[in-house]
């Protein structure tokens, strides 16, 4: 497998690039697995990626019933941040954080992380002491953040509309300067030519249609090309979490509801930073290609279709008109919709099943694109182990039994 | 956009005019002091959450304020009955009925 | 008779009463429309407004001794007489709105009527108000506000829904061909004030204080 690099740029310029290898095999399934990993979106990639490049296990297949990081990985507006509220997901997403910092070297490939800062705005005295709260928090567990005023708002983006004219005006904002954006299908590609060079077959257009359970335990996977062994399974299928269960027989404490996103016409850069905002629900960046790159809620019913409804699109743009007038004229070029696996606790589950060697990773919801690394490494960790890694203990199925939830709605309030 | 048929208003109004709530027919335990840890997490947190058709309970919020029940597919998103609260669907009725008499599955749109 | 006590909540003496849209007229006084108004606005200020709530079996005889209105059955549907007029808001709740100052005389001659059955009366004046619009293009302007269907086809005389409007709620009816009125929370008042004005800008809006 080449390495990219300036040499190899300026070497593939002289034959006009017409010979790059291919960027990741296209294998047939072999028999069987120690490990097989349901979905190809980027927290299945990165899980087979860690697997074998950091806990040794190479004999590893990715079944995608689509094509690789084509699910939410592909659907999602790019958000990594890790200023959460609890010890235990503060830990989980700062661990994340810290792997993105060198992610691009890791996996020599560019996945533009750019840590370009988030705001988390604040409209009302409730929100600012819940903003005062979570950033103390965050810094009592080493994760860098700020408590802003409008003022310092509208120094960092003076194009938003800071005045108390508004009918939510801004008060101020959590500040976390080390949080940014990633290029999401970099991210799946990065992860799949990593994986891929160590062996690991990524196996797409294949659906798994069912589980092959013996005596409680896993053996393998039914899917649409046949079955296939595996002594583990690990499935990452982020909205369609609660199928995949279905097939092995058990419940998850999970609903999937269409989340969408839209960008407009490329635009000058004027907007260098990342802006939240859980009280009018909207969010906003801007892209490399100029494209506004714009978030809105969930639909609150629960649906497969992946689109929206307009009334939520509608609501979200009068929000990020009301912040920014000057984008009210501004053309919107796609819509479209993503499924996303919400919990009651807006936690993710990392979690052992009833069925021994099967193993969930899903309910990251609105927001877990910024855990991918992390979820992909404490995930591998936990496969390779058979049991769960530190970090994700706390994420077990259990803790809706135990009542011991993590309450992340604030922290995750605006869906991102 | 759905286009909702309200059972106590009796007439279709407009999606924004309504807010889902989640699971129809959830019951919560009968002897709730009994209940294990087990059966309230059941009942709290674990949801029906289908690929297919789903009994969902919506309210008419900007209306007349009255919950109700609804059939709808997940997939598709058509809306396949809404009836009032303590009633029972009428078209998954038929359709076990169908099943029962050996007709052969229809296809959900079908039926409405 | 009912065991339930009543009391009188108008104040006596010279208390002055404001509108919910005193503050808003003082900060955003209306110009008259240039040349033809397309839309007239036109509150109507103080009146009495109940909520009643029960069965039709419990109301309908009392509630018709007492305001000479018969109880609309009919979901979103009204029945008015002069200045008295009986809303369908749900199949347990109605809104009755009567002339200004009614309220304590009519909830004591209602529950007079209705005995210890089960039922409720609230007195909701203080919280909401009527605003009336007409005019040739009062339509549009709801029409804009609103994704309820007001075309008269599905929006005849004697229709009321409860709806939504602008970034909240009202109740839209159409007592007659000529008018459409609005039944709005006190709190937005104020919004839905500057709400109409910018909508209705483009037909010419004004108002007639009565
Ligand atoms: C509009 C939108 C905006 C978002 N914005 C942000 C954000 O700003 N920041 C953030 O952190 N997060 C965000 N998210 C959430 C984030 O996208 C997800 O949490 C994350 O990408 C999930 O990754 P995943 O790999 O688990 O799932 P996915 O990328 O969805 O991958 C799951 C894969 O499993 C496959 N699969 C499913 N069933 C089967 C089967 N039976 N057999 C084989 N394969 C199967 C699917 O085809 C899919 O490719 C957003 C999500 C959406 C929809
Ligand atoms: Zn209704």
């Amino acid at each position: 497998m080449e390495r990219y690099s300036v040499f190899g740029l300026i070497k593939h310029a002289l034959s006009y690039h017409e010979n790059w290898q291919k960027t990741w095999r296209s294998p047939t399934p072999k028999k069987e697995y120690d490990v097989v990993i349901i979905g190809g979106g980027g927290h299945g990639l990165a899980t087979a990626y860690y697997l074998a490049s950091r806990y040794g296990v190479t004999n590893v297949a990715v079944i995608e019933k689509g094509w690789l990081g084509g699910g939410n990985t592909a659907r999602n507006t790019t958000i990594v941040r890790s200023n959460y509220l609890w010890d235990e997901s503060a830990a989980l997403y700062e661990h994340s954080m810290k792997l993105w910092e060198g992610l691009s070297q890791d996996l020599n490939y560019n996945v533009m992380f750019s840590q370009r800062g988030v705001l988390n705005l604040g409209h009302t005295l409730g929100d600012m002491r819940d903003i005062q709260r979570r950033v103390n928090a965050n810094r009592l567990n080493g994760i860098d953040g700020e408590v802003l005023d409008a003022q310092q708002v509208k120094e960092i983006v003076p194009i938003m509309d800071c005045s108390s004219n508004t009918r939510y005006p801004v008060l101020g904002a959590s500040w976390q300067p080390r949080a940014g954006v990633a290029r999401h299908d970099a991210v799946a590609w990065g992860y799949a030519r990593g994986a891929d060079r160590l062996g690991v077959d990524l196996i797409q257009q294949t659906e798994v249609t069912g589980l092959n359970i013996k005596k409680g335990k896993i053996v393998g996977v039914h899917t649409s090309k046949g079955d296939i062994g595996a002594k583990k399974v690990g499935c990452v299928v982020a909205g369609n979490s609660g199928v995949v269960a279905g097939m092995a027989g058990f419940k998850l404490p999970i609903e999937s509801h269409p989340l969408q996103a839209l960008v407009s016409e490329p635009l000058k850069p004027i907007l260098d930073t990342v802006v939240m905002s859980n009280h009018v629900h909207g969010y906003i960046s801007q892209t490399d290609k100029g494209d506004l790159v714009i978030g809105a809620g969930i639909d609150a019913y629960n649906g497969y279709g992946q689109r929206g409804s307009y009334p939520t699109v509608e609501h979200t743009l009068q929000a990020i008109v009301e912040l920014f007038p000057i984008f009210s004229r501004v053309r919107m070029n796609r819509q479209w919709g993503g499924i996303v696996d919400t919990t009651p606790d807006a936690c993710p589950i990392l979690s052992a099943t009833p069925v021994e060697g099967l193993f969930f990773n899903c309910g990251w919801g609105t927001g877990g694109f910024k855990a991918t690394p992390g979820s992909g490494d404490v995930f591998a960790w936990t496969l390779a182990n058979g049991r769960a890694h530190p970090l994700a203990e706390p994420f077990s199925i259990d803790r809706f039994y135990t009542g011991s939830l993590i309450d992340e709605h604030g922290a995750a309030g605006v869906a991102h | 956009m759905f286009y909702i048929h309200c059972p106590y208003c009796n007439e279709r109004r407009s999606e924004e005019e309504f807010h889902a709530k989640g699971q129809a027919h959830l019951m919560r335990p009968a002897n709730p002091e009994e209940a294990s840890d087990r059966e309230w997490g059941d009942y709290l947190f674990f949801r029906d959450n289908p690929r297919g058709l789903h009994q969902e309970m919506w309210v008419h919020a900007a209306g007349c304020r009255k919950f109700f029940n609804i059939l709808r597919n997940t997939v598709s998103y058509e809306i396949l009955e809404t009836y009032p609260m303590g009633e029972q669907s009428s078209v998954l009725a038929e359709m076990t009925a169908g099943r029962e008499r050996g007709e052969p599955r229809r296809a959900a749109g079908a039926v409405a | 008779m009912s065991k339930v006590e009543v009391f009188q909540q108008q104040p006596s003496g010279a208390v002055a009463a404001e509108s919910p849209f005193h503050f808003s007229r003082q900060r955003n006084p209306l110009a008259p429309a240039k040349g033809e108004a397309g839309v007239i606005m036109a509150e109507r200020p103080f009146l009495t407004h109940l909520i009643l709530r029960g069965t039709p079996e419990v109301l309908l005889g009392g509630v018709r001794n007492v305001t000479g209105l018969t109880l609309p059955q009919t979901p979103c549907s009204m029945n008015s007489k002069e200045d008295k007029s009986l809303q369908w808001l749900a199949p347990d709740e109605w809104l009755l709105i009567l002339p200004p100052g009614s309220e304590f005389s009519t909830e004591k001659a209602l529950r007079g009527e209705l005995g210890d059955g089960s039922y409720a009366i609230v007195n909701v004046s203080g919280g909401q108000t009527v605003l009336e619009l007409s005019g040739p293009n009062a339509r549009e302007v709801l029409m804009k506000s609103t994704s309820c269907d007001l075309h008269p086809r599905t929006f005849p005389e004697g229709r009321g829904v409860s709806t939504v409007f602008a970034k909240t709620g009202a109740i839209i009816r159409r007592p007659d061909a000529q008018r459409w009125e609005l039944v709005i929370r006190r709190s937005f008042a104020d919004y839905l004030y500057r709400w109409l004005l910018s909508a209705g800008a483009e037909y010419g809006i004004t108002t007639q204080e009565r």
